[in-house]
């Protein structure tokens, strides 16, 4: 397995719940521990989804930028298996 | 005057309604020889899916929601029992597996969605599931018959899957089982889920906690299935949890049709890159892609690929016609969830509305049964005026020489222009 760190986009811009959560959790089964995570979303609910999902998974939120039109939350991800 | 080919791929509701509903409208164009309706079925039977759940948790005999696929097609229409195995859109072509090949004018991909419980380590061999076909369901049946003590996974192991509340759907009913039975409290049943609760809409699973609460269904979320231990008996999550079962029933990840990944059109899934409006497939303006097989985040159930169908139909036959008429897909969704004791609730909403809270009630229950011994007649588009009067003007947007009607907006405009 390879052990460099990737960082992926997560476009899930203009997709209600779950859509976001959803484009997130099928990168996140493709992703490396270690790897950086960039979900993009206008669906407000996206940043209490992600947290939560975040608490449980170990995963960590390293920031969340409001940028024009869209939410960017950087999620740096752990796995435990 | 060379005549024009349509061709439709995949014989489920989306492909079937749409053949018949443009055998209907271009009936005499075809009996002219002006316009050839092909459409390619991959299976003899029709299969209805929604009965699934009758079948794996009600014990209903699964034979009885299978029927020839000749039967419910128009006498307009060529069907043709061969498989595609490539889709060339630049070409225009598609390659079946009778070493056949055919061109078209207009295409129209209603391939649907497979279920493959083989894309996870070990769940093939531990787990029972409703998704891929009646036989499989008629297993859960036979198990729960037999099954009188012990814990109960139902496990989504994938999103998107067919039909998002009938997950829901089997915990309800599995409980409803073991209450007529007199053993419930023998049984433990537990919820796995990707999502954050029991639906993934949080307006309607306001709903559904409060009603798996009552009825003693215990919810895991966050819980994305990594793999399965048949021979322990257990199941593992990417975030690192485990849990032991006597039973596991589990919503198989979901593809595109083998034959979308073969032809290099779907993405890494093999989902169809489509335009949520006019139904296009990204790039082309003669290729539809309608019903599950679709990119498009939203519901994969009958009835989004009914309203689909019955866009694509129309905006085909308006450009075989000239006219300016153009439909679009509102993201209209309208599934009913049965919550047990002969009750359901409705998940109904738009692209640009989210679904709202509402209480199950006997009613919605019932409406879901009349649809479904609706369901072959409606497959021959005879009763469009019903669901006309139903879904009409919260589903379709509709151009008409440059005058919009309910909400059309310029994603119409722009497909008009374009053809």
């Amino acid at each position: 397995m390879s052990t460099e760190t990737r960082r992926k986009i997560v476009d899930a811009r203009g997709t209600y719940c779950p859509g976001p959560i959803t484009e997130l959790f099928k990168a996140y089964k493709e992703s490396n521990d270690g790897d950086i995570l960039e979900l993009l979303a206008t669906d407000p609910a996206a940043k209490s989804d992600v947290k939560a999902w975040t608490k449980k998974s170990g995963s960590e939120i390293i920031d969340i930028i409001e940028e024009e039109g869209h939410t960017r939350i950087i999620i740096k991800v752990k796995k435990a298996r | 005057m060379n005549s024009k080919n349509i061709v439709i791929i995949g014989s489920g509701t989306g492909g079937t309604l749409t053949a018949n509903l443009l055998a209907k409208r271009l009936r005499k164009r075809i009996i002219n020889q002006e316009i050839k309706l092909i459409l390619l079925a991959e299976n003899y039977g029709h299969y209805f899916q929604p009965a699934s759940l009758d079948i794996a948790f009600k014990g209903a005999n699964h034979r009885k929601f299978v029927k020839d696929e000749a039967s419910l097609v128009r006498k307009e229409i060529r069907l043709m029992l061969e498989r595609a195995v490539n889709i060339d859109l630049t070409n225009r072509t598609i390659d079946t597996d009778k070493e056949r090949k055919v061109s078209y004018d207009y295409l129209v991909i209603a391939t649907g969605a497979v279920a493959m419980p083989s894309s996870i380590p070990g769940l093939s061999e531990g787990s029972l599931n409703f998704h891929t076909s009646p036989e499989e369901s008629a297993k859960i049946w036979k198990t729960l018959q037999k099954f009188e003590r012990g814990r109960i996974l139902i496990a989504i192991a994938g999103v998107p899957y067919k039909c998002p509340p009938s997950p829901n759907e089997a915990a309800f009913l599995i409980d409803e089982y073991f209450r007529k039975r007199g053993i419930r409290k023998n049984v433990e049943i537990l919820f796995l889920t990707p999502y954050g609760r029991a639906y993934p809409s949080a307006a309607v699973s306001e709903v559904v906690d409060r009603l798996f609460q009552e009825r003693g269904i215990e919810v895991v979320p966050y819980f994305n299935l990594e793999s399965v231990d048949y021979a322990l008996r257990k199941v593992y999550s990417y975030e690192g949890e485990e849990f032991r079962y006597d039973m596991l029933i589990a919503v198989p990840p979901h593809f595109g049709s083998p034959v979308i990944r073969a032809s290099g059109i779907g993405d890494r899934d093999g989902w169809i890159p489509t335009n949520r409006t006019d139904m296009t497939i990204k790039s082309y303006d003669d290729a539809y892609a309608i019903g599950d097989a679709t990119d498009i985040p939203i519901s994969k159930s009958g009835v989004v690929a009914h309203l689909e169908s019955v866009i694509v139909a129309n905006n085909i036959f308006s450009e075989i016609e000239g006219m300016s008429e153009k439909y679009g897909y509102t993201g209209r969704i309208n599934c009913p969830m049965e919550v047990g004791f002969g009750r359901a609730i409705f998940i109904s909403g738009t692209y640009k509305s989210p679904p709202n809270p509402n209480n199950p009630s006997r009613i919605k229950y019932l409406m879901k049964r009349i649809f479904s011994k609706l369901y072959w007649n409606v497959l021959s588009g005879d009763l469009e005026w019903i669901f006309n009067l139903y879904f009409r003007d919260i589903s379709y947007k509709t151009v008409r020489q440059g005058q919009y009607r309910h909400e059309a907006i310029s994603e119409i405009t722009k497909s008009s222009k374009t053809h």
